[in-house]
């Protein structure tokens, strides 16, 4: 399979990335890693007349710990990035390990998250976790910069807010009150597989009593999507086995998974539920850390 | 018995394990040739459809485009394994039989314009409902796949050994159980390609093969050529399984294609479109039904299958024999019937697959002898050792055992697995279970591929002028398995030479003598035969040779380590080295030559050739595995392999074999069926969502040998690179039994079915609770 043709710029600084693509208009794209989009334009399902590499934006890169706005990720950062980061490891083991869960150490090396993000795909594996501990995105334009909870960005499959001549810049996880959390992911072998369910978790504890919490569900519906009422349910209570139980019936009470090649919307339901838990008692019981198992 | 050998035994490195680990290992892909085409294959959209027209003009007018041709411009010459089932054309003439058939074909300057072109060709079609559930096939009112075959019954089967029901009638247990196959494809990390290209009226092919031979004698028969004037050349081949075995359509195409543009052309095919031609495993439906006695002895048993056999015939007669005529190999039994269909769908065509029709039958039957032992109360491995083969024995279908040390290997396999222990209450931790299965293969089939009386097997061994190496050449195509480093170990020792020094042009139909090819197993055991033979003819000349420089008779001379001896006196020897150079300049050359055909075997029945084999390998697997109740993921917690294979040539590979085969079983076990659409279209083409598996999916492996020596073989060599696949899923299938106390009746035992069986098994006893 093949590219089709299009126009390839490779701006050097955001600005001129921005003004390259107000002045390209809906015929252009945006290149990061190019794991995804360069695979549906071989596959025919999308020809852009205009790429903009982001290679060369040594500014959407790095993952610093910044006073007062928390860990600030790079929209460039790779999921290796990701995975073998020291502020990360320090603050959030649970974030890495997501990374660590992607597709394979090859694709790894160039998927960033921000496309990831961006893709809007169900199934994406970091924007549940980063849900889940409260990020937030920020999307900048010719005409400014806007900030935005990354919960909010997404619309459905292949479908978020952003906006034409918008890029993603960086991803921040605030400073906050949450004392664990954990992703789990279901994929049918231990490499290169997609995520059949992924549940995220976070919570706030406080002497065994769950004051706060976000339960995140990948692959669980037409977008990444919390699960409220579970997360309501939890919150005063503590991860005794029959509330567990509860739960987890809860969560499958919220998902609306549709039947795939991967798994029927059945199994993926009941797969939401035991993740939920599991989950959960990771962020109860292990911090933000990384559960033995994984 | 043991044998005295100073190469066989060795794990030597592999010969091509440098070029191959470096990059430097040239593929068929790799190839390059100056003013070189690019060709590619249309195939249909359609599962079904009569073809109205076909309109090449606007792919023609494209600038890059040489040629475009159909099947106006090729021979219409039906070929297929056996003359009454030919039944395959290079292009489709009247009908498109599956998404994927061939209908054209390109050659264009670059591989972009190829793909340009293809879009360029309109076929008008006439879509026809098509077949596409096996299990329908044969029902009144479905569509025709072939007109010449009715009832859509490709090959059909019905034999009985012995007296069924009177071993039936006087059984204390008779039970039947059904099981479901899936489609797996043996997805080979290099695709096909050929590489096509004259001089005159002589073909040379570039093939990625298993069988040149078979290649070039179906491109000479297409086309009316001499097999003389076709060359087919093997170049590194990146894995087969049973997948390279027959014409792709590549080298037809590519040939016609070369022909009328005088210029080289290489074909291939892209990931999907190898999933499209497939020639992967059969999906069987299989009923197994048993007679035991109240100790569990086996009586008699009846194999009733029916295969997806796909449009077209490919190997698939020899699958279907296959399929049941293996099953009698691993426990004694004296009665058996075995009934098959193998019936035409508007679907990829299925072909021989590592294990060649065996490993589904044996999940079938090994799942159900493991129903058997619970019902009565036996221990699964008790019941096997009960029924094991032995030596010297001949099955009911008239296959003669020689060599056989299955109650050996299950007996070591008990013991390095920890059986006994971990079968106790509480002998493993929660939700692990454990789970045992046989195997058995052919170390090559009894009777060639096609109707021929050429020998199997022919090798030619030249030492090289100055006596400091020596060539083998031979027709055996090394796609991966490691024959070239095995038959050059077998050389070396024939001939009391150093594997060190030699070297091999293999795989070339017009520098090596012929080999009918990689598949069967047959490669060790067979060409190992002729090496042997013709390295005992270069030494005979050596010795004879040494015995005019030493003045000794040759019978008290011996070769050994390149150096020749008086086995008599000391001090009196003379170097491999010197005494070949004499011989070249006395004598001239110093050539050994090699040939192997096997003894007429097997019974006079209808197909009684298929299975036959001088000697049989055979195995037992253990495997632990984990089951997450929750959600059904099995994760494979060891796994043991215990495997009879006569005598070992290079431990090493074996072993690499062992491992290889493994994960390709466990891949069809639970993870690997090429899915499809409503309209017969593939629906996961691809490495992504045909999952098979990663490095990091292996479990812990210890593989042991027994001892074992086959009187029959070269040096007592038996197979090991396709009976490894064979015990894999009824292993599992038994495993995941074992631990949750539910049986999982359709491969590939998936999460979703395990976790679904343990539901259901749940809302059961909860239910009579209540």
């Amino acid at each position: 399979m093949y590219l089709p043709d299009f126009d390839y710029h490779s701006p050097e600084s955001l600005d001129e990335a921005l003004s390259l693509l107000a002045g390209l208009g809906s015929g252009a794209k945006v290149l990061a890693g190019g794991t995804d989009l360069l695979h549906k334009m071989k596959q025919g399902d999308l020809a852009p007349e205009a790429l903009v590499s982001l290679k060369g934006l040594d500014e959407l890169k790095g993952i610093n710990y910044v006073e007062g706005r928390g860990v600030v990720i790079g929209a460039l950062s790779t999921q290796n990035d990701i995975l073998y980061s020291e502020v990360l490891a320090k603050k959030y083991p649970s974030v890495s390990h997501a990374a660590k869960k992607m597709a394979s150490n090859q694709i790894r090396h160039l998927g960033t998250v921000g496309g990831n993000i961006v893709n809007a795909v169900p199934s994406a594996d970091l924007p549940p976790i980063l849900i889940a501990l409260g990020a937030t995105i920020t999307l900048a334009s010719t005409s400014g910069k806007r900030e935005m909870a990354l919960e909010d960005f997404f619309v459905e499959p292949a479908s978020s807010v952003i906006e034409e001549g918008e890029i993603l810049t960086e991803v921040a996880i605030p400073d906050g009150g949450f004392t664990g959390s954990s992703y789990h992911k279901f994929g049918l072998r231990r490499s290169g597989a997609l995520a059949v369910v992924g549940v995220a978790v976070s919570a706030r504890v406080e002497n065994g009593v769950i004051q706060e919490a976000r339960i995140v569900c990948a692959s669980s519906a037409p977008k990444v999507i919390r699960a409220p009422k579970a997360e309501e349910f939890i919150t005063g209570k503590t991860s005794a086995p029959d509330t567990l139980a509860e739960l987890q019936a809860i969560v499958e009470s919220e998902v609306r998974p549709r039947d795939s090649i991967r798994g029927s919307a059945e199994y993926r339901r009941n797969l939401a539920g035991v993740l939920a838990k599991r989950a959960l008692i990771d962020a109860v019981e292990s911090g933000h850390g990384i559960h033995a198992e994984d | 018995m043991s044998i005295n050998t100073k190469i066989i035994g060795r794990s030597v490195p592999r010969i091509d394990g440098r070029d191959k680990v470096t990059g430097a290992a040239k593929y068929t892909g790799d190839i390059k040739f100056p003013n070189m085409l690019f060709g590619k294959i249309l195939t249909s959209p359609h599962a079904h459809a009569r073809i109205i027209s076909i309109d090449t003009s606007a792919a023609e007018a494209l600038p890059g485009v040489k040629a475009v041709i159909t099947h106006k411009d090729v021979p219409d010459i039906k070929y297929g394994i056996s003359p009454a089932r030919w039944d395959e054309n290079i292009f489709c003439i009247d009908k498109v039989r599956f998404v994927g058939d061939k209908v054209a074909a390109v050659a264009c300057t670059d591989e972009e314009t190829c793909y340009k072109a293809l879009k360029l060709i309109k076929v008008e079609y006439e879509v026809l409902p098509a077949v596409l559930d096996f299990r329908k096939a044969m029902d009144a009112g479905m569509p025709q796949v072939h007109d010449e075959y009715p009832k859509n019954i490709n090959v059909e089967i019905h034999q009985e050994f012995g007296d069924i029901e009177k071993a039936f009638k006087e059984a204390h247990l008779v039970r039947t159980d059904a099981f479901l196959g899936n489609r797996a494809y043996q997805s080979p990390i290099e695709p096909h390609s050929a590489t096509s290209l004259w001089d005159g009226d002589k073909l040379t092919v570039y093939s990625s093969t298993q069988s040149p031979h078979y290649f070039q004698y179906y491109i000479a028969r297409e086309f009316g050529m001499d097999m003389g004037n076709v060359r087919v050349v093997k170049p590194y081949v990146g894995g087969g399984f049973g997948g390279k075995m027959e014409p792709t359509g590549l080298e037809f195409a590519g040939a016609v294609l070369a022909k009328l543009t005088g210029r080289p052309v290489r074909m291939f095919f892209d990931r999907h479109e190898m999933f499209a031609h497939n020639r992967g495993r059969h999906a069987q439906y299989m009923e197994i039904t048993t007679g035991v006695t109240k100790d569990g002895k086996i009586l008699g048993a009846h194999s009733n299958f029916m295969m997806d056999g796909g449009a077209y015939t490919s190997l698939g007669i020899a699958t279907a024999y296959y399929a049941g005529a293996l099953l009698p190999l691993t426990y004694e039994f004296d009665h058996y019937k075995f009934d098959l269909f193998r019936l035409y769908t508007n679907l990829p065509a299925c072909g021989a697959q590592r294990g060649h029709g065996a490993p589904q039958p044996k999940y079938a039957f090994e799942s159900h002898l493991d129903n058997v032992a619970t019902e009565l109360g036996i221990d699964p491995m008790d019941i096997r050792i009960l029924n094991a083969r032995r030596p010297e024995t001949v099955t009911p279908n008239d296959f003669a055992i020689h060599s056989c040390e299955l109650t050996q290997c299950l007996t070591r396999a008990r013991i390095i697995s920890n059986w006994d222990a971990k079968k106790k209450e509480g002998g493993m931790p929660k939700g692990h279970g454990i789970g045992v299965s046989t195997g058995s293969f052919v170390s090559g089939a009894g009777y060639p591929i096609y109707r021929t009386d050429l020998p199997h097997s022919a090798v030619v061994i030249k030492v090289n002028e100055d006596g400091t190496s020596a060539t083998l050449y031979t027709g055996a195509p090394d796609i991966g398995q490691g024959s070239d480093t095995v038959l050059c170990q077998m050389a070396a020792e024939a001939m009391g030479f150093h594997y060190e020094k030699m070297k091999i042009i293999a795989a070339d139909t017009e520098t090596c003598p012929m080999d009918l090819g990689a598949y069967a197993s047959r490669l060790t055991l067979m060409t190992g035969a002729a090496c042997k033979s013709a390295g005992e003819e270069i030494k005979k000349s050596l010795l004879e040779m040494a015995s005019s420089m030493l003045h000794l008779p040759p019978d008290d001379l011996e070769c050994e380590d390149a150096i020749i001896y008086s086995k008599s006196r000391d001090g009196k020897a003379l170097t491999f080295q010197e005494v070949a150079r004499k011989h070249f300049v006395l004598k001239g050359p110093l050539i050994g030559k090699g040939s192997y055909n096997p003894p007429k075997l097997g019974g006079k029945f209808k197909g009684s050739p298929v299975g036959t084999s001088p000697a049989y390998s055979f195995g037992v697997q253990v495997g632990e595995v984990k089951i997450d109740e929750e959600t059904g993921e099995i994760e494979a917690v060891g796994f043991w392999d215990v495997h009879d294979c006569g005598t070992v040539v290079n431990p090493r590979l074996l072993h690499g074999q062992v491992h290889g085969a493994l994960s390709m079983g466990m891949g069809e076990s639970v993870w690997e069926e090429v899915l499809f659409d409503d309209e017969g279209r593939i629906k996961n083409p691809d490495l992504a969502n045909y999952r098979i598996l990663t490095a990091l999916d292996m479990p812990p492996v210890e593989s042991e040998i027994v001892e074992s020596y086959e009187d029959i073989a070269p040096w007592g060599v038996k197979e090991i690179g396709e009976g490894s696949t064979n015990p894999t899923m009824g292993c599992f299938s038994n495993a995941i039994y074992d631990a949750m106390g539910v049986r999982v009746y359709s491969l590939p035992l998936s999460y979703e079915k395990v976790w679904r069986a343990l539901k259901e098994k749940r809302e059961r006893e909860h239910g009579g609770k209540e």
